[in-house]
């Protein structure tokens, strides 16, 4: 009985604390995204051949205001895939000078935001209520992930609410 | 003098709208410095080439948020150059991913 009371009390722990646990586990694949998702923006990375295309989940984007914190329940979504490549291995290059995105995936990067999910890091870490998980292209999660880097990088942009894209994309009205 | 014929008048023309729009592809140098870019705005045309120099103690890293516009040219040390060409009219930002409110803006003529 004592051990069922234990067990009981520390599973409303985990319940009540909501995300006691911090990192990217708590952060799930969002199967479907490259339909269910808005596309806002595609990033050419020609040093790497890859292009970094952008998405958001639709019920936080319709709550988006420019120039204001990014909802809560947010999630961003960058995709890698390779560019086509010429003969010579350089990108090919639509007439506009964009790089062309293959149909194959080859990395998936999430943020997502929620109340309280920031309390997890210290404070010269913590990037608000975000955190970040790391997938592979078929969906499964990337092993021995690191997260260091992406926290320091973003701090760059703390007052954009820690993102490089979602929050110019939504001031320049081009998120939907 | 005999008048040059319709296929030399046509060929005439090409050759000299080919010189022309190589003669006015420019290349144009961003300097950046003390976490600054110089100049804050640049007036470019389709075909240009804006070539961005480090001339900072730190490393940048050029970025274009502009939908349409967007990329990311990497990290770039310090003495390094890097150069974006501009195919397509029209406005955009840059910025860079490093150094917070470092940004200009580029406008592209047809």
């Amino acid at each position: 009985m004592n051990r069922i009371i234990l067990l009981a009390a520390a599973a409303s722990a985990v319940v009540v604390s909501g995300y006691a646990v911090a990192g990217p586990e708590r952060i799930a694949f969002p199967e479907g995204y490259q339909t269910k998702f808005v596309r806002y923006l595609e990033v050419d990375r020609p040093d790497r051949k890859i292009i970094r295309i952008m998405y958001v989940n639709p019920e936080a984007n319709v709550l988006a205001k420019p120039n204001a914190e990014i909802p809560d329940g947010t999630v961003l979504i960058m995709e890698d895939r390779p560019a086509e490549l010429d003969a010579a291995g350089a990108p090919k290059l639509t007439a506009d000078g964009r790089m062309i995105a293959t149909d194959k995936v080859g990395a998936v990067f999430l943020m997502e935001k929620h109340k309280g999910w920031g309390e997890a890091y210290s404070a010269d870490k913590r990037n608000g209520d975000w955190d970040y998980a790391w997938f592979n292209g078929d969906g499964s999660r990337k092993a021995d992930a690191k997260f260091d880097g992406c926290f320091s990088c973003h701090q760059s942009r703390d007052k954009r609410d820690f993102t490089f894209t979602y929050w110019k994309s939504v001031a320049d009205g081009t998120h939907k | 003098m005999k008048p040059m014929g319709i296929c030399a008048q046509l060929l005439a023309i090409g050759l000299a709208a080919a010189v022309g729009t190589a003669a006015e592809a420019a290349e144009i140098t961003v300097t950046m410095a003390g976490g600054m870019f110089s100049p804050p705005t640049v007036k470019a045309s389709r075909g240009d080439i804006i070539r961005f120099v480090n001339d900072d103690a730190q490393a940048h890293n050029i970025f274009v948020p502009t939908k349409g516009f967007s990329v990311d040219l990497g990290k770039q040390d310090p003495g390094k150059v890097t150069t974006l060409p501009v195919a397509k009219a029209g406005n955009f930002a840059v910025e860079c991913v490093i150094k917070q409110g470092m940004t200009m803006t580029v406008e592209v003529n047809p």
